[in-house]
C-alpha cells in the first residue's frame, strides 16, 4: 500500500513508509499539499539512496577490477614502460611482445595442460567426497557429523606449508612424484573442507519432504539423493565446484613442493619470471592475463547456476 | 526434468574429462619422467628461474659431447630453498644435478656429494679465489660455480662526459668529473647530481650485500669473525652502516624499502646518476630505456682495506640421493669445460676467470673488467658460512638497516643486532 493511500485510510494517523518509517498524516487541502511533499521528499530520498548505492557499487568494482585492470594494461606495456618509476596505468606503447615472449617460453603450453588436469581432476575428486559426506551430515545429523565437520574445518586452519612437504614426501614413496594426480589430491586437501560445508548449507536448504515423496513413489534414499536432491541443489553444485576449481587452478605452494617437469602448474611457470637477476614484469603479466581467461569463462558459463547457488535457502521458512 | 538433464550432462562431460585426465596423468603434459633413473644418461638439473638460460647452451654442448641430456627443473628463488630442504630431508630427490646460491652451500652440505676430482690445481688456479674458498666445506668441494656475479658501479657516461657538468664539479668541488675511484669522490658525485628531480645514487635499505661489502672495505669480516664470534658491532660495521646511511641525502626517498629491483628501475629510467650494482645489470639495460648507450662501468670502490665486493656465485652441486652420479658429473665437468658459453645467454654470466678474460675487451662486455677486478679485490669474501645466514639476513640484518636509513642510531642498531645474531647461533 503506497503512503498516499494509506494516509487517506487512516484519517491522518501516524502511517508507515514503505521503508518502515512513520511520518505524520493530515487531512485537507494542507493535508493534500503535504502528502505531495512527502511523496517528492520520499523519492528524492529514494534517488539519493540509489546514488549512494551506485556510487558504492562502482567503488567495490574499482577495488576488485583495479588490480586485474592494471595487469592487463602492463602485460600491453614495453619493458621500460613496465618498470616506470611512478607507475603509469594505461602504455604509452602498446604491445603484443610481452605475450610473444611469455607464451613463447618453454613449458608454458604443458603447464597450462597439466593446470587444467589437476584443476579437473582435483573439482571432480572434492564433489565426489563432499556430497555424500555433506548429505550424510545433514540428513543423519549425528554427533559424529557434526565432529566430523567441525573437524574438517579446523583442517582449514592449518597452514599448507605445514602438510605440504610431508605430503610431497608420502607422494614421492608411493611413486606418485611429479604426476597431476599427486597435486590434485594435494589440492583436494584444501578444496574438501570447504566443499563439504559448503554443500551441507545448500542440504540443509532442501526440504525434507521432497526425498520422502520419492521414497514413497519407491526410490532408494540414494535414488532420492541422486533423482530429487541434487537436480535441486544444482546450483550449489556449480558454486561448490567453480570454488573447488578455483582453489585448485590458482594454488601455488603444493605446486611448487611436489612438482618438477612432467606437472608444474602455470602459477610456478608465472613465478619463474621473477629470477635473482630480475623481474620480467611483461612477459609474467602477459601470462597471468592468458591464465585468467579459462576462470573468468567458467564464471560467465556458469553464472545463472552461481546465483541460483548463492541464493539457495535464503527463502528457506 | 531439464535440470536433471543438464546434471546428467555435466556429470557425463565431468566424467570423461576425469578419464582423459587420469589417462594423461600416466605421462604427463611436461615431458618424460622426472625422477632421473639408475644408469641413464638423462639427468634433471634444478634450476632457479634465471638459471636456466644461463645453461641452456652448455646442455645442448654436453649432449654432443658425452651424450649426457638435461632436463630442466626450473623453481623461482623464494620457493627453491623450501623444495630442496624438503626433498633433501625426505632422501628421495627429484633432479641429479642442482644449482645452488652460493649461501645455501652450509645448509645443504650433508646432503651433497664431494666432486673434488674436478678441482684440479688448474681448475682451481682459474676460479676467483674467494669462490675456490667457499666451494669447499670441510675438507670438500662440493660445488663448482657455474657463473659469478659481484656488484660494480655503474653511472651515466652521458652526464659525466657532459661538458657543463664537468666545468660546474670542477667548480665546486675542485677535481675533474670522472667515474669515481674514492668514496669521497662517490659522495660528492652523488651529492652534484641531486638536483632538479634527479638523484646521484640509490641506497638500497631492504638489501644487506652493498652494506657488507663496506664492511669488508672497511676491514672487517662480515658479521662472523673466523672464529664465528659475532663481530658486528665492531668500528668497522659502524664506519661502513654510518657511510651507508649518509648516502640517504643524495637518494630517492623511502630507501627502507629500496631492493635490487627498485634500484635497477631507479638507474633504467634515468632517475640515478651512479648506482652500484651487480655486473650483470649492465647488459640487461632495455633497449628502449632512456639510459641505453649512455652507461659507463668502474670497478667496485676500495676502502681502508682494499677493493672488496661480495660475490654472488650459484654452484652446481650432485646430491648424494641421486641414482645418476656418473652422468651427473659427467655434465658438471662438462659445464665447468664450456663454462664460456654462459656469457652468451640472456644473463651473460660465468665463473672461470678465463672466460671473463676473453669477453672483457669486446664490445658490449664493458662491464667484465670491472667485475674481474673487483672479485680479485684484495678484500673481497664470500658470506660466512653458517647454515643462519638466511635467517641472520631476514630477521636482523634487513630490519636493521631499514631501520638505520629511516634515522636510526647507528651504534644501538648495531648492539641490538648483535645480541640476536648470537640468540639465533647458540
Amino acid at each position: 500500500m503506497r503512503v498516499a493511500e494509506r494516509t487517506k485510510n487512516d484519517g491522518g494517523k501516524l502511517a508507515p513508509d514503505v521503508a518502515g518509517l512513520y511520518v505524520p498524516t493530515t487531512t485537507g487541502s494542507r493535508g493534500r499539499k503535504r502528502r505531495g511533499v512527502n511523496r517528492e521528499g520520499l523519492e528524492a530520498g529514494r534517488r539519493s539512496t540509489r546514488t549512494l548505492l551506485w556510487i558504492l557499487l562502482a567503488a567495490a568494482m574499482v577495488l576488485y577490477g583495479f588490480p586485474f585492470l592494471y595487469l592487463l594494461f602492463t602485460s600491453f606495456k614495453t619493458p621500460i614502460d613496465a618498470i616506470a618509476v611512478p607507475p603509469t596505468i594505461l602504455p604509452k606503447e602498446w604491445t603484443l611482445e610481452n605475450y610473444t615472449n611469455g607464451l613463447g617460453r618453454n613449458g608454458v603450453l604443458a603447464s597450462f595442460i597439466n593446470s587444467i588436469q589437476t584443476a579437473v581432476i582435483s573439482t571432480v575428486l572434492s564433489l565426489l567426497l563432499a556430497v555424500p559426506a555433506a548429505y550424510g551430515i545433514t540428513r543423519y545429523k549425528t554427533l559424529s557429523g557434526r565432529i566430523f565437520i567441525m573437524a574438517a574445518l579446523v583442517t582449514r586452519m592449518v597452514p599448507p606449508v605445514a602438510i605440504g612437504i610431508p605430503l610431497a614426501s608420502m607422494m614421492a614413496s608411493v611413486g606418485l612424484s611429479d604426476t597431476p594426480i599427486a597435486l590434485s589430491v594435494a589440492h583436494t586437501t584444501i578444496s574438501l573442507p570447504l566443499s563439504i560445508w559448503l554443500m551441507s548449507s545448500f542440504f540443509e536448504a532442501v526440504p525434507k519432504d521432497l526425498e520422502e515423496a520419492a521414497t514413497v513413489d519407491g526410490c532408494s534414499r540414494l535414488g532420492a539423493l541422486w533423482r530429487v536432491v541434487i537436480p535441486v541443489v544444482s546450483g550449489g553444485v556449480a558454486v561448490t565446484a567453480i570454488f573447488a576449481f578455483l582453489a585448485s587452478w590458482n594454488e601455488f605452494l603444493f605446486a611448487l613442493l611436489m612438482t618438477a617437469i612432467r606437472s608444474q602448474t602455470t602459477p610456478v611457470v608465472i613465478a619463474n619470471f621473477q629470477t635473482q637477476f630480475g623481474l620480467d614484469w611483461g612477459s609474467m603479466t602477459a601470462l597471468a592475463t592468458v591464465y585468467s581467461i579459462p576462470v573468468i569463462l567458467l564464471t560467465l558459463l556458469l553464472q545463472r547456476k552461481i546465483v541460483a547457488g548463492m541464493t539457495l535457502g535464503a527463502v528457506k521458512g | 526434468m531439464s535440470t536433471r538433464k543438464t546434471i546428467n550432462r555435466f556429470a557425463t562431460i565431468g566424467g570423461i574429462c576425469t578419464a582423459v585426465a587420469l589417462v594423461a596423468t600416466g605421462c604427463g603434459a611436461g615431458g618424460p619422467t622426472s625422477t632421473g633413473s639408475a644408469g641413464t644418461s638423462t639427468i634433471n638439473v634444478l634450476v632457479e628461474g634465471g638459471g636456466r638460460a644461463e645453461l641452456t647452451g652448455v646442455a645442448e654442448q654436453c649432449k654432443k659431447d658425452t651424450g649426457v641430456e638435461a632436463n630442466f627443473v626450473e623453481l623461482p628463488y623464494d620457493g627453491m630453498f623450501n623444495r630442496l630442504s624438503s626433498e633433501f630431508s625426505s632422501g628421495n630427490v627429484s633432479f641429479d644435478v642442482a644449482a645452488l646460491d652460493s649461501v645455501w652451500l652450509p645448509s645443504f652440505k650433508d646432503a651433497l656429494q664431494p666432486i673434488d676430482e674436478i678441482f684440479t690445481d688448474e681448475a682451481k688456479q682459474d676460479i676467483f679465489p674467494a669462490l675456490v674458498k667457499e666451494a669447499n666445506v670441510d675438507g670438500h668441494f662440493i660445488g663448482l660455480p657455474a657463473w659469478t656475479n659481484a656488484e660494480i658501479i655503474l653511472y651515466r657516461k652521458d652526464l659525466f662526459e657532459d661538458a657543463k657538468n664537468k666545468a660546474d664539479f670542477q667548480a665546486q668541488y675542485g677535481y675533474e668529473l670522472a667515474a669515481p675511484t674514492t668514496w669521497q669522490q662517490y659522495q660528492d658525485i652523488s651529492e652534484f647530481f641531486t638536483r632538479d628531480g634527479m638523484y646521484g645514487t640509490d641506497v638500497k635499505g631492504a638489501v644487506e650485500t652493498e652494506w657488507l661489502a663496506h664492511v669488508l672495505q672497511a676491514g672487517s669480516p662480515m658479521i662472523l669473525d673466523e672464529n664465528n664470534k659475532v663481530v658486528i658491532d665492531n668500528a668497522a660495521h659502524k664506519e661502513a652502516l654510518d657511510f651507508y646511511v649518509g648516502l640517504t641525502k643524495s637518494a630517492p626517498s623511502g630507501a627502507a624499502q629500496v631492493d635490487w629491483n627498485a634500484a635497477q628501475n631507479l638507474f633504467n629510467q634515468g632517475q640515478t646518476a651512479m648506482t652500484r650494482f651487480w655486473a650483470h645489470a649492465y647488459r640487461q639495460i632495455p633497449t628502449d630505456s632512456p639510459v641505453a648507450g649512455k652507461v659507463g662501468t668502474a670497478p667496485m670502490i676500495a676502502g681502508s682495506a682494499g677493493v672488496a665486493g661480495v660475490p654472488g656465485p650459484w654452484y652446481l652441486t650432485v646430491p648424494k640421493a641421486t641414482k645418476n652420479t656418473e652422468a651427473a658429473k659427467k655434465f658438471v665437468q662438462c659445464a665447468y669445460d664450456h663454462n664460456s658459453m654462459g656469457i652468451e645467454s640472456s644473463l651473460g654470466l660465468a665463473s672461470r676467470i678465463s672466460a671473463f678474460e676473453k669477453y672483457q675487451d669486446k664490445e658490449g662486455y664493458e662491464s667484465f673488467g670491472p667485475l674481474i677486478e673487483t672479485l680479485n679485490g684484495k678484500a673481497t669474501a664470500t658470506r660466512p658460512a653458517t647454515e643462519k645466514w638466511q635467517q641472520i639476513v631476514d630477521t636482523v640484518l634487513v630490519p636493521m638497516l631499514q631501520k638505520a636509513v629511516a634515522g636510526g642510531d647507528s651504534a644501538t642498531l648495531l648492539a641490538d643486532a648483535k645480541k640476536q645474531i648470537e640468540d639465533l647461533l647458540k
